[in-house]
């Protein structure tokens, strides 16, 4: 008697209902495989159904009824901030999950047509996939970013996308591999060694990326510095090409398959095992649309910067010494976070760098807030892209955080931008930055 | 010299009032809000504008634009609409408030939160946690986009339902856009600095609680808070829906809110829905198997010491025992549930209700219900009832009640399921959802009524009382310009 009433005693703390958070009620969250979406109670039964991955549109045609736009997606898992950028600047419902799927809905029951503002709605999102977290349909929290992609490679099919500047973009990486209307003869300008000096083969590659490469060469420069300082045996591709994220994303995947051929076949010619990467777009895409979507065959490993710096790190190789008294937060990039579930590497880290101050923002992990930049956004929709990124650093500065650090280029350079137009002061660093300075 | 067209007369102006990004005319726009998209009953309609104002003044002048080109204006929250309550049914200008989400006041001394018009559960909820966390409001089982201030118009039914009733007894005042431009207040605030009553003045708050948008548009409104104490939930079970009734009864004559109880209803529904769901058993079919219990229940307590809630508890428990039903924590019943079941637990711990879509629309987004107030004593008779149709037509019986203010009315639903992309299974439905509401008018009054089911009940009624229903309708939108072909 006495036993069980101790045992109510404890698990009915008075105290601690009134004031734990309600999520403390249930278990942390349980990624996918291989993803930062946390696993949900999945249905008995869809009909006999099972869905895939990377898909066309007309294989999730079944799961688009599901959706009444209610509106869940539009707000972080019992907290209730928002979480969809597009939604909160275009206002309307269109803009948000429940909005999209119904338009699709629509259109894949020919209810409506194919129109210029139908193409803006699909491709006025940064794909983050904050909003499939928040549905607890367990068939939208799964597979809504992959018929949100689906949906943009069909518009390409049909004609009607992507949007003008992202065409522009696709073209110019054909020609010159780079989304930025750069000469691909100067990809490896930031190189601090001749590029010839560079060995022809390696046990690992510095996959740069295209940001790294011709606008964020400040990233690009410092991996390069800290692999050479840790005295790895690693390379640069003489012919990288872009890794066809922006490609991917805007539903132009001829091209984008293009460019993993190209780069595969590059990366084989070097022997090498692994592929650092410091860009979170690359990363996604070398590691999951080259061997998942396209059904490439990979011998090699991909592996984020973050995570290779922590095995290092954690071997004994990498050592940081020197103190950075700094408050610093942590911003997890769509595309290492949500879509792959690289949330702690970045983070332990960061706090293996001695003297830091970490905090956390409000919204992390699996609810961050998306920096604005990808799926084509920055290139079509620059007022998204501010707007979001505006949202992200206000949040940034009310932790009391001094700096602002990332692991990807992309979000760097939209954060960057926003930084400038605010007028605020809030030092921003690539990850890699802070190692390299705590290594000296 | 240019000739526009009416239509582009309307446009421009509306763009000239609430700004060209805030008003549309595209094809999407006017696809999403011609319909709710989860009732099958009501028929999608048609709107030719959506428009999202940010203030008082523009809905102001958007109404004055209305009547003088005698266009349709359909009011409603966030894009979400219920029962096609918001469906345009004669096309015109959706109104959509989301813009206009802001609280504007929070009263901790007289416990009150002035929002307006536009704002949902979710945006309230982040608020009051994050400024005023020894508050709360009461909230709707509805998703965290729901309109706080339709579900307070609209009699909604909240989680403090036995303490303060539906949604509208929440209500000290509102701001209203009246269907011909002007702008009245009602509540203490009409002749005070303070929006802290509805009386003792006329009630005129009445004109605008239960018109489904007719009778003007609610740009701002009091609502009355309640303390964040400290809760207990219990799972509640019983052999027979009769049996639990009389235990809630006699919850009720033993004090019921005055024992802590902020909540209670009858739940079968959800654990129908999450057994289905989950792990394909249809409980609603076989009703007493395998929980061995017809009536599940949930009860919430409030108390602000533990030795309060102790002893709060052991009443609560000692009445439920004696009349033979079952009473348990509820933390231990989720314990003991097959981890495919758990999908119904994060309803009682947590407000909004995130997990609304999955329970009301897996079969195929589509989850409609008929519900009405009804005296206590009818509320096992229509959910026998209910569970025959239910069956007649091969629907799950999706059941459940609330009661209000404790004790003295009660809520009863039953809700049905339908798949989108199936015409026949659309047509089966509706046709179950008319008898549901056929049955239901035997025991109580409809809420939140279908267009349809106005209609057929039209002259059904004490006929002083509709006439002068009637007449206030005509009086204060001469032009019938608000959500005509809807509500009363």
């Amino acid at each position: 008697m006495t036993e069980k009433r101790e045992e109510k005693k404890v698990r009915y703390d008075f105290k601690k209902d009134y004031e734990a958070p309600i999520r403390e009620f249930y278990p942390r969250e349980r990624y996918l495989p291989g993803r930062g979406i946390n696993e949900i109670v999945t249905q008995h039964d869809f009909m006999g159904k099972k869905f895939e991955r990377f898909e066309s549109l007309e294989h999730y045609r079944d799961i688009l009824r599901l959706c009444a736009k209610c509106g869940t997606c539009r707000y972080l898992y019992r907290e209730w901030d928002r979480v969809c950028p597009s939604g909160e600047l275009g206002k309307f419902e269109s803009f948000y999950l429940g909005g999209k799927n119904l338009l699709l809905w629509g259109l894949t029951r020919g209810q409506i047509k194919w129109t210029e503002s139908l193409v803006k709605i699909l491709y006025h999102c940064t794909l983050c996939g904050n909003c499939q977290v928040q549905c607890q349909i367990p068939e939208i929290h799964y597979y809504a970013t992959d018929w949100l992609e689906a949906a943009r490679e069909y518009a390409v099919e049909e004609g009607y996308g992507p949007m003008p500047e992202q065409k522009r973009f696709g073209e110019h990486v054909e020609v010159e591999h780079n989304p930025y209307m750069e000469l691909h003869k100067d990809r490896l300008a930031w190189l601090p060694v001749p590029a010839e000096k560079m060995p022809k083969n390696a046990k690992v590659v510095y996959f740069v990326g295209c940001t790294s490469s011709y606008r964020q060469k400040n990233i690009a420069t410092t991996t390069f510095e800290i692999l050479q300082d840790l005295g790895v045996d690693f390379t640069v591709m003489r012919d990288e090409w872009c890794c066809g994220s922006p490609l991917q994303r805007t539903g132009q995947r001829n091209g984008a398959v293009a460019c993993a051929e190209h780069n595969i076949s590059e990366i084989e010619k070097t022997g090498a095992e692994t592929v650092i990467t410091s860009c979170a777009g690359c990363y996604r895409t070398l590691k999951e649309d080259y061997g998942e979507r396209y059904k490439k065959e990979l011998n090699f490993e991909v592996v984020h910067s973050s995570v290779y710096l922590l095995k290092l790190l954690k071997k004994g190789d990498l050592k940081l010494k020197k103190g950075i008294k700094k408050k610093v937060t942590y911003h997890d990039p769509c595309h290492i976070g949500r879509h792959m579930g690289i949330y702690e590497e970045p983070r332990e880290l960061l706090q293996s760098i001695p003297e830091v101050e970490f905090v956390e923002m409000p919204r992390n992990r699996q609810y961050a807030w998306c920096c604005g930049a990808g799926g084509g956004v920055k290139a079509s929709f620059k007022d998204l892209a501010m707007f979001a990124s505006k949202e992200r650093i206000s949040e940034a500065i009310a932790t009391g955080a001094e700096c602002l650090v990332s692991t990807c280029p992309f979000c760097y350079r939209n954060f960057k931008d926003a930084i400038e137009e605010m007028g605020v002061d809030l030092k921003l660093y690539d990850l890699v930055e802070l190692v390299k300075e705590s290594m000296q | 010299m240019v000739v526009t067209s009416r239509y582009e007369r309307v446009y421009e102006q509306l763009c000239s009032i609430a700004g060209s990004r805030y008003v549309s005319n595209r094809q999407e726009e006017l696809f999403l809000y011609r319909w709710d998209y989860f009732t099958c009953s009501t028929p999608p309609g048609r709107c030719d504008f959506v428009v999202l104002p940010g203030s008082t003044e523009e809905v102001q002048e958007i109404i004055y634009l209305a009547n003088r080109e005698r266009i349709p204006v359909v009011p409603m929250v966030s894009g979400l609409n219920n029962a096609g309550l918001a469906n345009p049914l004669q096309g015109g200008i959706v109104l959509d408030l989301r813009r206009m989400n802001r609280v504007l006041e929070v009263n901790e001394d007289d416990m009150y939160a002035v929002v307006e018009g536009g704002i949902t559960w979710a945006d309230l909820a982040l608020y009051l946690n994050k400024k005023h966390p020894t508050l709360r409001p009461p909230i709707t089982w509805s998703p965290p986009a729901t309109g706080v201030v339709p579900s307070l118009l609209e009699n909604g039914m909240h989680d403090l339902g036995m303490v303060g009733g539906c949604g509208s007894d929440f209500i000290n005042g509102l701001e209203v856009v009246l269907p011909t431009g002007e702008i009245v207040v009602t509540g203490s605030l009409a002749l005070s600095d303070s929006w802290y009553s509805r009386p003792p003045l006329p009630d005129i708050s009445g004109l605008f609680i239960g018109w489904s948008g007719r009778t003007g548009i609610v740009t701002k409104a009091s609502m009355k808070l309640w303390p964040k104490l400290p809760r207990r939930d219990y799972s509640l079970s019983a052999k027979t829906f009769k049996d639990g009734i009389e235990i809630e009864m006699a919850l009720f004559k033993a004090g019921g809110p005055l024992l802590g109880i902020c909540d209670i209803t009858a739940i079968n529904s959800f654990w129908s829905l999450a057994s289905r769901t989950y792990s394909g058993l249809d409980l609603s079919r076989v009703p007493l198997e395998p929980r061995g219990a017809d009536y599940m229940g949930m009860l919430t307590v409030m108390a602000s010491t533990e030795k309060e809630m102790e002893a709060k508890a052991e009443v609560i428990c000692d009445i439920t025992k004696k009349l033979g039903g079952r009473i348990t924590v509820y933390e231990e019943v989720q314990r003991v549930m097959a981890e495919n079941e758990r999908g119904i637990t994060p309803l009682v711990l947590n407000c909004p209700v995130q997990e609304f879509p999955i329970w009301n629309f897996y079969m195929g987004g589509i989850g409609e219900w008929i519900g009405g107030y009804m005296p206590i004593r009818r509320v096992p008779e229509y959910y026998l009832e209910s569970l025959e149709i239910t069956k007649k037509y091969g629907k799950h019986a999706l059941y459940y009640h609330r009661a209000m203010f404790g004790g003295h009315y009660n809520i009863a639903r039953t809700l049905v399921l339908s798949n989108k992309d199936d015409p026949e299974d659309m047509r089966r439905t509706r046709e179950c959802l008319m008898e549901l509401d056929s049955a239901l008018r035997k025991y109580g009054v409809r809420y939140k009524p279908q267009y349809w089911a106005v209609l057929r009940n039209n002259n059904k009624g004490h006929a002083g009382t509709l006439g002068l229903i009637s007449r206030i309708k005509k009086m204060l939108d001469p032009n019938n310009i608000l959500n005509p072909g809807q509500g009363m």
